[in-house]
């Protein structure tokens, strides 16, 4: 197997944005774009599961990018289920841009090369790769976030993502600076092996100790932020608020997912050695108590929301704390057998989580037309006698029962009017699709997990 | 031999306060051209320690990238919009302000306790070449070859987004019509739950 046919994912994602650039200048038609971007999606997720299929990477190809990219079977797994959400993401894109007028072209390349670079981060196995990675994934969604730029609200929750999320990036690489300075390393199993014993002697030395744990506390800290956990989560709302809500839908599924894959290689192997990942001296307890925190407000907080999308916002934060609660199972206190069923769950979370989110943003695009966006329960009220297909969908996703069926809209009060669009139905019918595919038959989608989780560290 | 030594300390110590002095001065200073002057001083500074870190390609490309074109950006786009804009008046609580303070300074300190301990191993001298021309472009494109590629990606986002973001300046249509983009009571409900974070 040669290098490029193992790097073909990536290859796909970058011809195929270098392509729609080009499209781009010379169509007028954008809605072309979502269905380019869709393909492009499609092809390099299934050229990951082709790799799997094919018993994944052979070590000595895959030994060419290394320790930069890993081409492991976890990285196929978050490759195919990270396009996935991108390919969601497109095809919501293609319904709601035109229909609020936001259709630019470049929205659908700011959505590639975001993905590539969510792609590289959870494929990055050294400190610097995964900064370029983190990076490019970032700016790619802070455009999109100010992609409605007259918009206010746009304007003001991507200034927020922008200026913490460069705080936070800022912080990671502190973190990771100090770690190089302590371990002499910027490979994760290298930092690893230091951490251990390695050439500079075992970092156990009382005084070096405080160095690592620092190192381990900032790069922690960038992570929490990237997943919006409690207390790094203030930019969410704003963020989810503000950006066109296929881009929310991208940054719930795609970053997340990305961010996940990362946390879980930065903590699971790089800080994975016994002092590291132990409950009286480690990372699990820190982990632990975000989880919890994260869990209580965000559902809290939640309920008290009357726009939806703010709503689903403090959901995604709440999801965050559910992920994190998996990364401590992951740890599985040290033992192995626990650890690879905690890290196989997390991986089949993910999954589900990515289908199921975008699906909800979905509904939420499809209940809402031009100068008549779903934003608020209210405007949902009474949908389900107007409008019963989109509620129905709306209910599938969301559950918002009473609003939907119970309750008529108050007189003169805003009433949000389903869209029509092609490619939003498409959108809603694949992860509706999916959902019920993988919780139906969930063995084929947990044996992969199950196989990615092995494969890591 | 213990003289180059306390002189070596001394240009450290003089770039190392200037660097961070001008950083301060960078977030503090209200008017933005003073901002992107002291921003000079603090790269100008970070250019000395490299210099002092055998890395002289290094030093210059900072000189010639931050402080000749990314500080000139920055002054131009300041002169673009009036050198008078000031921000609007700081209107954070006390309360944010001093425990923002607090926690700062706290951090700080710990950073700094733990820092000072020397608790780095001791890493071999550099080699002659290194730092040079030539070691570094050896470096790029052999060991580094992949970060080197995936920087391209990047660097298109980013003019990508820079794109995006401008072009979106074009007056939304839905605007002019003098239809709001969201419904009214949305905005009203989204200004209601921000006190509540």
């Amino acid at each position: 197997m040669s290098i490029w046919f193992a790097l073909s994912p990536l290859l796909i994602l970058t011809f195929g944005v270098l392509g729609l650039m080009l499209a781009d200048a010379f169509s007028k038609r954008h809605s072309d774009l979502a269905l380019g971007s869709f393909i492009t999606f499609f092809g390099a997720g299934l050229m990951a599961i082709g790799l799997w299929i094919m018993g994944g990477v052979p070590a000595e190809v895959a030994a060419k990018v290394a320790p930069w990219i890993i081409l492991d079977k976890f990285t196929l797994f978050f490759t195919a289920t990270l396009c996935l959400g991108g390919a969601i993401s497109s095809l919501l894109a293609g319904g709601y841009l035109p229909e609020h007028d936001l259709d630019r072209g470049e929205f659908y390349a700011l959505m590639l090369l975001s993905a590539i670079g969510a792609v590289l981060l959870a494929a990055a196995g050294e400190i610097l790769a995964l900064f370029i990675g983190l990076e490019t994934m970032s700016l790619g969604v802070y455009a999109m976030t100010a992609f409605r730029r007259t918009n206010p609200r746009s304007a003001e929750g991507a200034l927020k993502y922008f200026l913490l999320g460069s705080f936070a990036a800022a912080l990671m690489l502190y973190g990771g600076a100090l770690l190089y300075g302590a371990t002499g390393t910027t490979t994760l199993v290298g930092i690893r092996d230091a951490l251990t014993g390695g050439q500079f002697g075992s970092l156990r030395d009382p005084s070096r100790l405080p160095t690592v744990v620092l190192s381990m506390v900032f790069i922690l800290v960038g992570l929490a932020f990237k997943i919006s956990a409690v207390p790094f989560h203030m930019w969410t709302p704003d963020a989810y608020q503000g950006a066109p809500t296929p881009a929310t839908a991208f940054m719930s599924v795609v970053v997340k997912g990305a961010a996940l894959a990362t946390m879980m290689r930065v903590m699971l192997v790089a800080f994975g050695d016994k002092a590291s990942a132990s409950w009286s001296s480690g990372w699990p307890p820190v982990v632990a108590g975000l989880a919890i925190a994260t869990m209580v407000v965000a559902n809290l907080i939640a309920i008290r929301q009357e726009n939806v999308k703010r709503m689903l916002a403090y959901s995604s934060i709440a999801h965050a704390g559910y992920l994190l609660v998996g990364l401590v199972a992951a740890w599985g206190q040290g033992d192995p057998a626990v650890a690879a069923e905690g890290r196989a769950a997390l991986l089949f979370y993910i999954l589900q989580y990515t289908v199921t989110t975008a699906g909800a943003f979905g509904a939420l695009i499809l209940c809402g037309s031009r100068g008549r966006e779903a934003v608020t329960y209210e405007g949902l009220s009474g949908l389900g006698r107007r409008h019963p297909a989109a509620a129905l969908a709306a209910y599938y996703y969301l559950r918002v029962l009473v609003h939907l069926y119970m309750r008529e809209p108050a007189p003169g009060a805003p009433q949000a009017i389903p869209m029509r669009s092609g490619y939003v139905y498409a959108a809603l019918l694949i992860s509706a699709a999916l959902l019920l595919y993988f919780g139906i038959m969930p063995g084929r989608s947990l044996e992969m997990a199950v196989a990615a989780a092995k494969s890591l560290g | 031999m213990a003289q180059a030594n306390l002189l070596e300390q001394i240009y450290f110590a003089l770039c190392a306060l200037l660097a961070v002095a001008g950083a301060i001065g960078t977030v503090a200073f209200p008017n933005p051209i003073r901002g992107a002057l002291s921003l000079l001083f603090s790269i100008v500074a970070i250019a000395g320690l490299y210099l002092q870190l055998h890395a002289p390609f290094l030093a210059a490309i900072q000189l010639i990238v931050y402080a000749g074109a990314v500080v000139v950006l920055f002054l131009f786009v300041i002169m673009l919009i009036g050198p008078d804009a000031v921000p609007p008046k700081d209107s954070r609580a006390l309360v944010a302000r001093v425990g923002g303070g607090v926690a700062a300074t706290a951090i700080s300190l710990l950073v700094l306790m733990v820092l000072a301990r020397k608790t780095f191993p001791r890493i071999a001298p550099a080699q002659a070449e290194f730092g040079s021309v030539e070691s570094i472009g050896a470096l790029l494109f052999t060991d580094y070859l992949v970060p080197f590629e995936v920087a391209s990606f990047l660097l298109m986002v980013a003019i990508v987004g820079a794109v995006a973001v401008a072009r979106g300046k074009q007056p939304d249509p839905q605007l002019a019509k003098g239809k709001t983009q969201e419904l009214v009571p949305a905005d009203e409900a989204g200004l209601k739950d921000r006190g509540e974070r």
